[in-house]
Order: C-alpha cells, then sequence, then structure tokens
C-alpha cells in the first residue's frame, strides 16, 4: 500500500497546479531521488493529467444554433430591425 | 471577443433574438465539450448545452455586463450537468459510460469515411477509457477536473463558475487528480 509521506503528495499537488516554492521544490527532487514508492506516485500523476489533456476537442453537432433558437421563447419581435 | 459578446449582450436584452445566435455560434463548442465531459453522453451533452443557452437566454437580464459571459454561462451549463448527475442513479452512468456505439458515432462523425488506421483505432478506444473514468468520478470532483483540463480554466475562474472558495476548487483538483490516478493507473 501507498505509505508515501503526505506532506510529500502535497508538495506534488502544489507542483501540479504550479504553486510550490523554489524551496519545497527542490525539497520534492530530493525525496523523488530516494524514494521509489513517492517516484511512481508522482509518475502516475503526471500520466493521469496527461491522459486527461489528451482527450479530443469535440465540437457541438452541426445544427445546434438552429436547435437552441428554435426552442427560444418568442417575444419581442423586433430582431433584426436595428442591425 | 468580450466586447462583441457585451454588443451582442445589449441587442438581446433590446429584443434582438437574432443577436443570440451569435453568442451561440461563438460559445457552442466549449459548452457542449464541458457537458460533454461531464455527462459522458453525447445526446445528454446535446440537451444539457441546449438548456443552458435557453436559460441564459430567458436570463440575460440577469447578467452583469461587467462580469465575464463565459463564467455566468459555464455556471449556468455545469450546474445543469451536476443536477443531471444527481438525478441519474449512480449504477446507471457506471454502465453507461462504456458505450461502445455512442463513443463510435461521435468520433466517426469527426473523422473521413475511410476504414480508420489502426493507431486511430486504437487511440479511439483509449480516449474512450479515459472518458469512462473521468464520469465514474463522483460529481464534485468532475467538475473541477474537467474545468481545469478540459477547458484549461484557472483557479479563480473555476472558483467563479462554481462558487466555491479557492481552497475549495484546490482541494477537489487534488482528491480528483488522486482518485484519476487509481482510476487510470492500469492503462
Amino acid at each position: 500500500m501507498n505509505t508515501c509521506p503526505e506532506h510529500i503528495v502535497l508538495l506534488m499537488h502544489d507542483y501540479l497546479d504550479e504553486e510550490i516554492s523554489h524551496e519545497n521544490e527542490k525539497e520534492l527532487k530530493a525525496h523523488l531521488q530516494s524514494c521509489e514508492a513517492c517516484k511512481t506516485h508522482f509518475h502516475e500523476l503526471k500520466k493521469t493529467v496527461a491522459l486527461v489533456q489528451s482527450t479530443s476537442h469535440i465540437q457541438a453537432p452541426s445544427n445546434f444554433t438552429q436547435n437552441v433558437m428554435a426552442k427560444l421563447p418568442k417575444e419581442k419581435k423586433r430582431a433584426g430591425v436595428e442591425r | 471577443m468580450e466586447s462583441i459578446v457585451k454588443k451582442r449582450i445589449q441587442q438581446v436584452r433590446k429584443g434582438d433574438q437574432d443577436a443570440f445566435g451569435e453568442i451561440v455560434e461563438l460559445f457552442k463548442d466549449r459548452v457542449y465539450h464541458v457537458c460533454f465531459r461531464m455527462l459522458g453522453n453525447r445526446h445528454e451533452a446535446e440537451d444539457i448545452a441546449q438548456e443552458a443557452f435557453i436559460r441564459a437566454y430567458t436570463n440575460i437580464h440577469t447578467f452583469d455586463i461587467d462580469r465575464k459571459f463565459s463564467t455566468w454561462l459555464f455556471r449556468i451549463a455545469t450546474n445543469l450537468c451536476i443536477d443531471r448527475i444527481r438525478k441519474k442513479k449512480p449504477d446507471y452512468y457506471l454502465d453507461a459510460e462504456v458505450s461502445g456505439t455512442d463513443g463510435l458515432t461521435m468520433y466517426s462523425q469527426v473523422e473521413t469515411d475511410g476504414p480508420l488506421p489502426e493507431e486511430e483505432v486504437e487511440s479511439m478506444e483509449l480516449q474512450e477509457s479515459i472518458q469512462k473514468e473521468i464520469s465514474r468520478l463522483p460529481d464534485k470532483y468532475r467538475s473541477v477536473i474537467v474545468l481545469k483540463y478540459i477547458e484549461e480554466l484557472s483557479l479563480k475562474e473555476i472558483s467563479e463558475i462554481l462558487e466555491l472558495p479557492i481552497g475549495t476548487v484546490k482541494t477537489r483538483i487534488h482528491r480528483g487528480r488522486e482518485a484519476l490516478r487509481k482510476q487510470l493507473r492500469s492503462i
């Protein structure tokens, strides 16, 4: 099971949030060099982020706007007059 | 872009419905994408994304014109997604997202007609696995993960969209990442 020191895991998350101080980053890196379990944990976290970011961008269906416009409540018909 | 959006909003407020169509065009892909990643299902994503725009339209007078429109719109959309998720039975969405056909239609729609090269089929499968794991996250973690990593928003924007303190957003992102780490470990 995971026995990584809790504060090291917190530093990993600070690192991923890009909110880690220079000193803490040095501490994290030093620890990762000496601890296999933390190294794996950190690697898995970075992989997770990369995987989630690798999901492709998908677009709304082609007639999306038309469908929304057709469903809008009809009111104050002045559309187009002022433009 | 913000100035165009503000102009269109003012036109909508004066009764020009067509101006709203331009707003929908500008934001439809982002809103649909967030809904899809939240719900894991094309049909529901379309339904909820449409509903989000309709609510934005009917409540356009309550929008504070000095604020960022996308933040407001994403708030409407994420709230609708969370409501939808909570209405579903948990075991329903665990299974529903396995979705062989659903994912296929989604990607075949984007791609060309010809047979797909093997790498693309593999990456489609990978994409589906990742989506399935995102869909298994509890909604409070799912929303922050989607907004941060799919929509690439700042912690500050996420906190405004979800109306949560930044500290809470951070904690949820951490927990969401840890949960996903365990789920995605074997991929």
